[in-house]
């Protein structure tokens, strides 16, 4: 008899645990930032595979992110991956928008298919996205510009360096910028530069102007792409200052050495982690955010708690 | 002897009237492994409303709330996936065909991207200066003259280059690299580096117009209107077989009374018309333009051409081809993407694909030169 009942115990077990797999929900949820050649969208691609991780584990899902971002900038690839995205089947999509314009149809066709899109990093506002996780773009640039002010004594000629001219979020970074330099007549804005979203281009970039413009005393950097680099700031620690948006771990060392006087981090990590959060809150447990700007704030990085931020990388980089 | 001269120029003729065959067998294997290995998804049902227009289907649960009805379809072999690739294709398409006219005719262009930035930013400019009702211009005649710049800016450019490239006698690497630079550089400089949004519905409904199964064919279409259009001008054509002579022999062409400079301005002003029509099609699909816009599309473009057939050297290569070139490099992308692959394989393959061509194609000629001189030396050994 006790035999009987230990087949029985054994048996039920295993229905149990065959039924416990068979009802796993499964979520595939794409993942399209603007670039692979920009670190900051590597550690959004990590935090969205722990977030991944983390929910299954949670509430017993199998949540897959399925990452298709561009080698480089390229809207149309973006708005081309939402598009096969939807018709391979995945659940949800969050994307950081090269281009809201072009975006917002594919994104609207998505939400029209059932899929539900959450945008991070760059809005397409227009677009019936139900989130958008990011930094006040405006203030962003205007943050950089105050602090630069205030590391340069209020006075001084002050470049912009900004990426991709044809990324909304930065356009708003660099108006930014430029109207918080109005509050100080000490500063003169020598002009606003361009270039291709690579650390080596942006570096190239750096050097080149600093060439021509050698009385430039400021650098006022709306993303962080030379300091990706070893050797960008070419100049003695302290005689140009910098205040650059993010904080990577290679831009950690320009804070270290005195080139750069503060880092403006963006929770890059948490542009992924925080959008599977949202989505999986909106497909699974059909909740809406209670806003649909969820802004995501800056933490200002200096010598004094730069080797506790430091840490942090350890668990953002993707091993 | 005369049995046996005769069974390669068989063979070779085979070869000659189909040469694409080879590609549709390629594109059909990889249709078949995405369909076999692509599995099946759901998606929301699709029916025909009480009003006759197409819409998606819903229940109505006891509590009144409604849900949408999902069908099980393939990933792959379904129309709306069909339609998907046929659009990414046809922007690609329609450029590689004007590009292997200047591939067969023995040029490069590397400034398609840029034609394609540059005329549709103006293309959008003028879309929203007089495209909209209200307009000093009047909605459908703003719409004709949004279109026009489109494709009169395309040309224009190609025309620019056809003539640089002829006047100059400076190879077409180095002048479409530069004019590559000029067109952005004018395209940012136009619009400030902003995107050029907000056309009017009367232009945009052109490109989206949906058939019953709201499927938007206007893409696959006007690809294949511009491949039979190339593949009609190329081989029924006067002027379309004296780009074969000149890009085959371009000094025996110039011996036999052929205008090298008619022919290679031609191709120039085609490839930026194709250029154009591409920028058009993706203006009225997408709704905006920038100018980084089809940013190192040229160099898709070449691998299209190349793996359609095409030959760098010249006198070899067709429209069908480039369109089933650019077809099997959409399908891989897409492909990447339906197999839940990491997305930069797609890259690898690709290249790797552009070199088979390249070596395939080498192994042709040599095979075709030893051919020829087999039938030379049986004809002497007959004599």
């Amino acid at each position: 008899m006790k035999q009987v009942l230990n087949v029985f115990l054994i048996v039920a077990s295993v229905a149990g645990l065959t039924l416990t797999a068979s009802a796993q929900k499964t979520y595939t949820l794409g993942l399209v930032a603007k670039s692979q050649g920009n670190p900051v969208f590597q550690a959004a691609r990590v935090g969205a595979e722990a977030a991944a991780r983390e929910l299954s584990a949670q509430h017993n899902l199998k949540i897959k992110i399925d990452w298709r971002t561009p080698n480089e900038e390229d809207a149309q690839k973006q708005a081309e991956a939402i598009e096969q995205l939807v018709l391979a089947g995945a659940a949800g999509i969050a994307v950081s928008c090269s281009d809201a314009n072009k975006l917002t149809d594919a994104i609207n066709s998505a939400v029209k298919n059932g899929v539900p899109v959450a945008t991070f990093d760059s809005d397409a506002p227009a677009s019936k996205r139900f989130v958008c996780y990011a930094v006040d773009d405006e203030q962003c640039g205007q943050r950089v510009m105050d602090e630069l002010a205030k590391v340069m004594g209020g006075k001084g000629v002050v470049a912009i360096l900004a990426g991709n001219p044809n990324a909304p979020n930065l356009q708003k970074r660099v108006a930014g910028v430029k109207t918080a330099a109005k509050k100080y007549p000490g500063i003169k804005l020598r002009d606003t530069f361009y270039h291709k979203e690579t650390p080596q281009d942006a570096a190239a970039k750096v050097e080149q102007v600093m060439q021509a413009n050698p009385d430039i005393g400021g650098w006022a950097m709306i993303g962080g792409w030379p300091l990706f680099t070893d050797n960008a700031l070419k100049w003695p620690a302290g005689t140009v200052k910098c205040v650059s948006v993010d904080a990577l771990p290679q831009q950690l060392g320009y804070l270290r050495s005195g080139h750069v006087q503060m880092l403006l981090a963006q929770q890059c990590y948490d542009w992924g982690h925080r959008s599977v959060e949202l989505l999986i809150d909106k497909i699974h447990f059909k909740k809406n955010p209670s806003t649909v700007k969820d802004v995501s704030e800056l933490v200002p990085v200096t010598k004094d708690n730069l080797e506790a931020f430091a840490k942090n990388w350890e668990k953002w980089l993707p091993r | 002897m005369k049995a046996d001269a005769e069974a390669p120029t068989a063979r070779r003729s085979w070869f000659a009237r189909a040469p694409e065959a080879g590609l549709v067998v390629v594109i059909l294997v990889l249709g078949l492994v995405l369909t076999i290995f692509g599995g099946s998804v759901k998606r929301p049902r699709i029916e025909t409303g009480p009003d006759g227009n197409a819409q998606y289907a819903f229940t109505i649960g006891p509590d009144g709330e409604r849900s949408p009805v999902f069908e099980e379809v393939n990933k792959f072999f379904n129309a709306q996936n069909l339609t998907k690739l046929a659009k990414d294709t046809s922007f690609t398409a329609i450029m590689a065909v004007g590009a292997t006219m200047i591939i067969i005719a023995g040029g490069i262009d590397l400034s398609v991207g840029a034609i394609y930035a540059l005329a549709s930013v103006l293309a959008a400019l003028v879309f929203q200066r007089f495209g909209t009702v209200g307009s000093e211009v009047g909605s459908t005649a703003g719409v004709a003259l949004g279109i026009a710049t489109c494709l009169g800016v395309a040309m224009a450019c190609g025309v620019i280059n056809g003539a640089m490239v002829t006047l100059l006698k400076v190879h077409p690497f180095i002048i479409t690299l530069g004019t590559m630079e000029i067109f952005r550089g004018i395209a940012f400089v136009i619009t400030k580096a902003q995107s050029v949004g907000g056309l009017p519905e009367a232009f945009r409904k052109l490109v989206l117009v949906e058939t019953a199964n709201k499927l938007t064919l206007v893409p696959l279409g006007v690809m294949v209107l511009v491949t039979v259009a190339g593949g009609v001008y190329l081989s029924r054509m006067r002027a379309g077989r004296l780009v074969y002579a000149v890009g085959g022999n371009e000094l025996a062409s110039r011996y036999s009374g052929i205008r090298l400079h008619w022919v290679k301005l031609s191709v120039f002003a085609f490839s930026g018309l194709s250029a154009g029509i591409a920028g058009l099609l993706a203006l009225g699909y997408y709704g905006s333009a920038s100018s980084g816009d089809a940013q190192s599309k040229e160099l898709i473009v070449i691998a299209a051409t190349v793996v359609g057939g095409a030959s760098l050297t010249g006198g070899k290569g067709s429209a069908l081809g480039a369109m089933l070139g650019a077809l099997i490099i959409h399908m891989i992308d897409s492909g990447i993407i339906i197999l839940g692959i990491d997305q930069n394989y797609s890259r690898i393959i690709t290249g790797a694909l552009v070199i088979v061509a390249v070596l395939l194609d080498q192994l042709n000629n040599w095979l075709a030169r030893r051919r020829l001189t087999h039938a030379a030396s049986g004809v002497g050994h007959g004599k």
